[in-house]
């Protein structure tokens, strides 16, 4: 459905969606690159004459990256981790989100601002602290160490994100709905939360993909464990000082970066296909 | 009311975030190394040490300008693309707007070192294609400050726009379609509508959107360190997170780190509460 | 003034709270189990299988002498090092018994109170006494030793010898004719660089330094001071940076380089010599240049000379923490063998640590002798302090040779302020 249909005339869309072609070739090529130098031999991926296409396309370094011990697992692991985060920080996210919209309180724009305050600090700075806190609750060296942190670190921005799209939804409608005699649970649930499910993938596509490529806790707190490792550790292999692997990176990431894609096209279809137009009804 | 839908949220940011940050401002007026966190030494309390001889640092100050203009720069850079492309995503059909957001979202998905190595890979004045493309010979593109820092900036731009348009366009989305057909009739221009009528719907989204690229391109470290090699030729791309990592975490100084850190959170913190100030000076309410 | 004492106070009534930053108890564990597991973490390679096998044997004849016992090995990414190791420190629970550790980590690890002192227990050892004293010197930190060398990895000249042919070219017998012969090449064959160099390789840098008699630091012990600014070592330096110009590297291009990127240089045929290490091999195998380049060691300063290499390298140490010390102890002098050694060579080509064993596998690959050679001849190793963790990443070397090379300072200045550098690092970290 277009937003504008009607509106646009056909010669500018024409243009437009050659430029959004275009855009979209030029913001692809890295990524064509990337695979593109995970399917040349060892070798070719730095010659003097670089080439758009490689002449002996090989499975090599997927091998190196589908050989490495329990590969199968990491990637069980991530996609654990990334998915409970992404549900759990959702959830909390819409809760807060409500309470920071619909009500008014004291403390309520400081509590806004602190939500994003540990986020200005590098993370370096803050593994030492949680490290200490994940081996107090005895969660090192388990999923819980990096579902925990990331939940609190997706939070703010999803509280954020959400406020808008829960601000945009009239009062009208939710004083309707408690004379219609809904509860305050089934307004909740049944009307609020599906008319801001646009916010809720934007936030859950940012949540997943952080928690996905993270590295620096899964080398952090997986201390002892190779069982409850995740997928990044897997690329990190190949990036050994003085003798990196490109064609290994290249393979890994793109093994890496496919779940993002598939995850994606599950949700854009919510995105897309314009929950903003019942806001009306 | 609201503090049993804010609890759960609570809890965790308490228990996860605010309370290691109160831990790092602690760490920052002590002396503590790897050997006193494994109990090898004693910690011991240093007063404003650390920041001393961080402000005592001339390179401290350079790296600190240099941080602050690049951020800004790529944090303008990142939100004209990301809007302009959201924008553009809701005046074309499903296959070219399906084909920019997967574009885009490949490049958000990408892990950044990953990314920053593909870039640095397609810009090698000896192997890249980005050179012979532009007939630009054996041009170095790392060599020069500037042209460096530039080429660092169209990376992060390129990983960090999809992130702004995805969200902005998820905001058009949820605006009502009335609204902007209502506008569209009066006859305003595109421009208009985007000024006077979606803008000030998507404040919250914007708002938000701009704070996340302020922390995150401030904090920028990746692309740095792996794209100019750790900070540049003699350290003139160096930021205020590399800057850190080389100085203090690498040798596990942790205490410095946390200076350094608290520095950044003041900074960012000023940054803002300026921009909201200004907001609401706008009569906009939070 | 008052402010901040006010400030300082508040923060010392928090800290004696029971909310100060956490650190962890002695980290000895006092006892020596004779059964049990014991826990091993060894750098995982990029290809790893054949490694594994290595260690595999020597665990399964481990569990066999010691009965009750059981190993389980784990193969960690060395990107990751760092951090796991450092949190194996903080953590005793997670740690292992067992470690391999990168050579230039020794003193940060010993300083940091995580090594095991095996200094008896080495020197009582069957098979140490073979063991090059460079290697010793890489597990020995104030007079002690904290580990057994698991290989060493060291840095000679590639060259391309159908360069060399074409231009009637000799292979340099000293550092000016090296230098030389990198300038005839560069003018020769415009398209390549006569010597390929980095400005941030520091390692193949150091050569030049030691060649002409000058050091990074000097000093014994706990205190070090630079030496990098003394007249000796900018001679190297001078010697160094002077490849960095459009007759032999341009610094546009060369300034930024590492040593990976002048081993890909070399590997794709844009270079007519390049330093690199013997676990270069594998990638210049694999590069266009592959059946047209030899290896000789890298010439010093006198004709017919090699110029003292660097000693790099991987240990296997036990940790302080361990349980079970003197089996701890067994594992790694079996891990460390001469035999395990010889077995890795094979399966890795890592170079083994012993003259003997690295005589022998000279003799049955004929590729390793240019490494043999320079090992056998002077090799140095970098400062045994904790403060070379913090000289090594912020990047004070590189800084001095990229100020040189891109005319923003002067040799003398350059090495003033990384002999400042350094100075401050060797002091506050003690």
């Amino acid at each position: 459905m277009n937003l504008f249909r009607g509106i646009v005339r056909r010669p500018w869309r024409t243009a437009a969606e050659a430029a959004a072609l275009l855009i979209a070739a030029v913001v692809a090529f890295p990524l064509y690159w990337m695979v593109l130098s995970a399917f040349k031999p060892a070798g070719e991926i730095e010659s003097t004459t670089p080439r758009p296409w490689t002449p002996a396309p090989t499975l090599d370094s997927f091998r190196r990256v589908f050989g490495q011990q329990e590969f199968g697992r990491y990637f069980v692991n991530s996609l654990v981790v990334a998915c409970t985060v992404v549900v759990v920080s959702a959830l909390i996210a819409f809760l807060a989100a409500t309470a920071v919209t619909r009500f008014r309180f004291r403390f309520r724009t400081t509590l806004l601002i602190m939500f994003l305050v540990a986020q200005m600090v590098p993370v370096e700075a803050l593994t030492i602290p949680l490290f200490f806190l994940m081996r107090d609750f005895g969660q090192l060296n388990t999923l819980g160490s990096l579902i925990l942190p990331h939940i609190a670190f997706s939070l703010p921005f999803a509280i954020w994100m959400l406020r808008g799209f829960v601000k945009a939804v009239p009062e009208a409608l939710e004083e309707a709905a408690y004379i219609d005699g809904a509860s305050r649970a089934r307004f909740l649930w049944q009307i609020l939360f599906p008319l801001v499910f646009p916010g809720l993938v934007a936030t859950s596509v940012f949540s997943f993909i952080s928690a996905w490529n993270d590295f620096l806790f899964a080398k952090s707190f997986i201390i002892s464990d190779a069982s409850q490792s995740t997928l990044p550790m897997a690329l990190l292999v190949f990036y050994k000082p003085e003798e990196p692997d490109w064609g290994g990176v290249m393979a890994a990431s793109t093994v890496m970066t496919i779940p993002v894609l598939v995850f994606f096209v599950l949700v854009q279809r919510r995105l897309v296909s314009g929950l903003g137009g019942a806001v009306k009804d | 009311m609201p503090w049993l839908y804010l609890a759960p949220a609570l809890v965790v940011i308490g228990g996860l975030l605010v309370y290691p940050v109160y831990q790092l401002g602690l760490i920052s007026f002590l002396e503590y190394t790897q050997a006193q966190v494994s109990g090898g030494e004693p910690t011991s309390f240093q007063g404003f040490g650390n920041y001393a001889r961080l402000f005592g640092d001339e390179q401290f100050w350079q790296v600190l300008l240099a941080t602050v203009l690049f951020a800004a720069a790529c944090v303008v850079s990142t939100l004209a693309a990301g809007c302009a492309l959201a924008v553009l995503l809701t005046r074309v059909r499903a296959v070219p707007r399906l084909a920019l957001m997967l574009a885009a979202l490949g490049a958000w998905a990408t892990p950044a070192v990953t990314g920053s190595t593909v870039w640095l890979l397609l810009f090698d004045p000896d192997f890249g294609p980005v050179n012979r493309i532009l007939g630009l010979g054996d041009h170095s593109w790392t060599y020069g400050r500037f042209s460096a820092f530039f080429l660092v900036l169209l990376e992060v731009v390129w990983c960090s726009f999809p992130f702004v348009m995805v969200t902005v366009y998820a905001g058009i989305r949820a605006v009502p379609t009335e609204v902007l057909e209502a506008a569209a009739l009066d006859g305003a221009s595109q421009w208009r509508i985007w000024r006077s009528v979606l803008a000030p719907m998507l404040r919250p989204i914007l708002v938000i959107v701009t704070i996340q690229s302020v922390i995150w391109d401030f904090k920028v470290f990746t692309q740095i360190y792996v794209m100019t090699n750790g900070g540049g030729i003699a350290g003139q791309n160096l930021v205020l997170n590399v800057y850190a990592y080389q100085q203090a975490f690498a040798s596990s100084q942790y205490s410095l780190g946390s200076a350094i850190g608290v520095v950044m959170l003041l900074i960012l913190l000023a940054v803002t509460l300026v921009y909201l100030r200004l907001l609401r000076r706008q009569g906009e309410e939070l | 003034m008052k402010l901040s004492v006010r400030l300082a106070a508040v923060a010392a009534v928090l800290v004696t709270a029971a909310c100060a930053p956490q650190t962890s108890g002695n980290s000895t564990s006092g006892k020596d189990e004779q059964s049990g597991t014991l826990r091993v973490w060894l750098f995982q390679e990029v290809n790893n299988k054949p490694k594994e096998q290595v260690v595999q044997s020597v665990v399964d004849s481990f569990e066999k002498a010691h009965e009750g016992t059981e190993v389980t090995v784990e193969y960690i990414p060395v990107e990751t090092r760092a951090q796991r190791i450092k949190a194996a420190f903080n953590d005793p629970a997670s740690a292992p018994d067992v470690i391999e550790y990168g050579n230039t980590d020794t003193a940060g690890y010993v300083k940091d109170g995580g090594l095991e002192d095996v200094t008896k227990d080495f020197t009582s050892w069957s098979e140490a006494k073979d063991t090059d004293p460079t290697a010793k010197q890489s597990v020995t930190v104030d007079g002690k030793i904290y580990g057994a060398p698991y290989f060493v990895g060291v840095r000679a000249l590639y060259y391309r010898t159908d360069v060399f042919d074409q231009l009637g070219l000799d292979v340099p017998k000293s550092q000016a004719e090296l230098i030389e012969t990198a300038q005839r090449i560069r003018a020769a064959e415009p398209d390549l660089y006569g010597l390929v160099v980095g400005g941030a390789y520091t390692y193949g840098a150091m050569p030049f330094i030691w060649a002409n008699g000058g050091e990074l630091a000097t000093g014994k012990g706990g205190s070090y001071a630079a030496a990098i600014d003394t007249p000796d070592a900018q001679k190297g330096i001078t010697a160094y940076t002077s490849l960095f110009g459009d007759d032999n590297c341009p610094a546009a291009k060369c300034a930024g380089m590492t040593g990976n990127d002048t081993i890909t240089a070399f590997a794709s045929g844009k270079a007519g010599m390049a330093i690199g290490g013997d676990f270069s091999h594998q990638a210049v195998e694999a590069g266009a240049v592959k059946g047209k380049y030899a290896v000789v060691p890298l010439p010093g300063v006198e004709p017919g000379s090699i110029a003292p290499a660097f000693a790099g390298g991987n240990n296997i140490g036990v940790l302080k923490s361990t349980a079970h010390r003197t089996l701890a102890v067994d594992l790694m002098k079996r891990l460390a063998s001469k035999q395990t050694q010889g077995e890795l060579f094979d399966a890795m080509g890592f170079l083994p640590t012993f003259t003997d064993v690295r005589g022998q596998v000279a003799e049955r690959e004929p590729f390793v002798k240019p490494f043999v050679q320079t090992l056998a001849a002077d090799t140095k190793f970098v400062p045994a302090s904790p403060a070379w963790a913090q000289i090594d990443s912020s990047l004070v070397l590189p800084t001095m040779f990229q100020e040189i090379v891109s005319g923003k300072k002067g040799v003398a200045a350059a090495a003033g302020d990384a002999a400042q550098k350094m100075d401050d690092a060797f002091g506050s970290a003690g």
